[in-house]
């Protein structure tokens, strides 16, 4: 049902740019820059994520920074107490990415037999419920102050590291793709497109909801791991809401629906983060750059409910076929 | 049993508090069928521009008029320009609301500045009563009585009046009363201004309660918000209020007794109650 033709493009130019980008540090040395760009792969690995349940199967979760702070305290928390290596890394992103795996089973069985508003709300709770956690066990987060840690040899270069995230950045936006283009991705579009007709075709809506927030929260928890790891420090703002209104955000912005609309969302929010923050010194108004998204986000969901590769997609495909790209029309009802 | 009586008052009046917050945001997803995420930004806008007022003309009645009317002019602006495109899409409602939040409260700090700012009650609801050990503050009871008098004038206006019937009809057919030629969108827009404007009343009300206003409380109280609403049944008034004591009641005795659990409870409570029953505690049948 997807033209193919489009999709194997955008992967090439996504390769393409992936290799671009493994060049890049070589060429042009500048550490934030590379810190900056580092940055956007981690978002993006988040990003995507978050789209896999936003834009494939059309649930909105509030809750999606739980993972992603699960991720980055199960790093922390072990690079603290033990002598940094990279196996005890490996480890630990591995060990938080199944603690994520089986938290979103136990939310998803729970939560997502509930409808779109009473879903959001829940996700909402209970993220703020592991902020509270997070707030009170005070000996092993420090709550709100949060704490250091080393990491180890090999990523104190920040040219390692930028690396690693780059090929993971790649590695899951491939592992993604294959997801959604197998049968089961095409189960979860369906449920998005109308839940309903999916359950009378004889599909277990809620097991394959639950297989999708699975794999959404189990990426969450690799990106929380690697920010963790670019700061060398967490506290609790990682199970804060703005990490989902990022998610959110970027994912709109960038595309809902697509793979590729995450990384661009990430890039461009970062990116505009990282100028516009620095023209704070200018004009005072850019220190809450935020409204400015806001309002494109508004607009967004408004006019382009594609975002940009979406509404780029779609004038593409006006050009060959005149075929409809439904992407985030409504999804579910209630009643 | 002073102690007990005194944790009784003092969770009434929170309670009372969370329910003229979400007095607003239960009237509004009741008769529309919208969750309105930027509930908790009308609120603050409420309490800035109420504040505002109050503190530049030095009269308390001025603020809370001042912030009534913010929320009629916030909730005609949402109402037309956010929520009406995307009607009946539940997942659109709420990405769009949450962005409007986002707008709302940056906006805010724009204008007002991101620091606090201090508030205190009027003087003639400053101080307290003191019967034997029992301490009652006077803006507490303030507070008590104005969430009775809002609960009872919702009521009435559902119930008992013409428009509260065209309302509550809208909300099961529309194109059914629209038939007998009555402008549902403007009732819902009415609807909606009506419950913004009790966001924006609540806000102000919060703000000497609270002592000081400062540009993120409107996701921090909106949430409270949500949690009783979800625990009372959406769009139930009356399981709003119940919901409401409830909560302030159990958070009044929490944080005497179990301090490190009082930030979660209200959380718990309602993660247990959506669970169970999702259509909320209080809910009637259908």
């Amino acid at each position: 049902m997807r033209r193919n033709r489009f999709t194997d493009k955008e992967s090439l130019l996504f390769l393409i740019i992936g290799l671009a980008l493994f060049v890049f540090p070589f060429i042009y040395e500048d550490r934030s820059m590379l810190i900056l760009f580092t940055q956007i792969f981690i978002f993006a690995i988040f990003a995507m994520s978050y789209d896999i349940l936003l834009g494939f199967t059309g649930i909105v979760s509030f809750g999606h920074a739980m993972f992603f702070g699960i991720g980055a305290y199960c790093v922390s928390v072990m690079l603290k107490h033990y002598e940094p290596t990279m196996l005890l890394v490996t480890g630990a992103i591995i060990l938080g990415v199944l603690f994520s795996l089986i938290i979103s089973f136990v939310v998803g069985l729970m939560t997502l037999r509930l409808k779109s508003h009473y879903y959001a709300m829940l996700t909402l709770a209970l993220a703020g419920l592991f902020l509270v956690a997070a707030e009170k066990w005070r000996t092993l987060t420090y709550g709100n102050d949060g704490f250091t840690f080393r990491v180890p040899e090999f990523f104190h270069s920040r040219l390692h590291f930028y690396l690693v995230c780059l090929v993971l950045m790649i590695i899951v936006y491939f592992g993604l793709k294959r997801f959604i283009q197998s049968p089961l991705g095409r189960i979860l579009l369906a449920i998005k497109d109308n839940e309903q007709r999916a359950e009378s075709l004889g599909y277990q809506v809620l097991h394959y909801k639950i297989i999708a927030s699975i794999v959404a929260g189990g990426i969450a928890s690799l990106s929380g791991s690697l920010y963790a790891l670019s700061l060398r420090f967490v506290n609790t703002s990682v199970f804060t809401m703005d990490i989902t209104l990022d998610a959110l955000l970027m994912t709109i912005i960038g595309g809902v629906g697509t793979l590729i609309g995450p990384v661009l969302g990430a890039a461009i929010i970062e990116l505009a983060h990282h100028w516009l923050t620095g023209l704070a010194k200018v004009h005072w108004i850019f220190e809450r750059w935020l409204i400015l998204f806001g309002i494109v986000y508004i607009l967004a969901v408004m006019f382009f409910p594609n975002g940009i590769v979406g509404s780029v997609r779609k004038l593409v495909a006006k050009k060959g076929k005149k075929e409809d790209v439904s992407t985030s029309e409504n999804i579910v009802k209630e009643g | 049993m002073e102690l007990f009586i005194n944790l009784t008052i003092n969770g009434l009046a929170t309670g009372m508090l969370i329910f003229l917050l979400a007095a607003g945001l239960t009237l509004i997803f009741g008769l529309m069928s919208v969750l309105n995420f930027a509930h908790g930004g009308l609120f603050a806008w409420g309490a800035y521009a109420g504040v505002w007022l109050y503190l530049l003309t030095n009269s308390f009645i001025a603020g809370i008029i001042g912030a009534i009317f913010m929320g009629i002019i916030l909730g005609f602006i949402t109402e037309k320009w956010i929520i009406q495109p995307v009607y009946g899409n539940h997942v659109q409602q709420i990405l769009i609301t949450l962005g409007f939040m986002i707008v709302l409260s940056e906006f805010l700090k724009v204008i007002w500045g991101p620091n606090q700012i201090a508030v205190t009650p009027p003087a003639y609801l400053t101080g307290s009563w003191e019967i034997g050990n029992i301490l009652i503050i006077k803006y507490r009871a303030f507070i008590i009585v104005v969430g009775f008098l809002m609960y009872a004038l919702i009521y009435y206006m559902l119930k008992h009046t013409k428009i509260g019937l065209i309302v509550r009809a809208g909300v099961i057919n529309k194109e059914m009363v629209q038939s007998l030629g009555i402008n549902i969108k403007r009732i819902f827009l009415y609807v909606f201004m009506a419950g913004a404007a009790m966001a924006a009343l609540s806000g102000m009300l919060i703000a000497p309660y609270a002592g000081v206003i400062h540009g993120n409380m409107g996701m921090e109280y909106a949430i409270l918000a949500f949690i009783v609403v979800v625990i009372g049944g959406m769009g139930n008034i009356t399981g709003s209020i119940l919901a409401a004591t409830l909560v302030g009641l159990i958070g009044s005795f929490m944080a005497y007794y179990v301090p490190e659990l009082s930030l979660a409870v209200n959380m718990l409570i309602m993660a247990v109650v959506l669970l169970v029953r999702p259509q909320g505690l209080f809910a009637l049948k259908g």
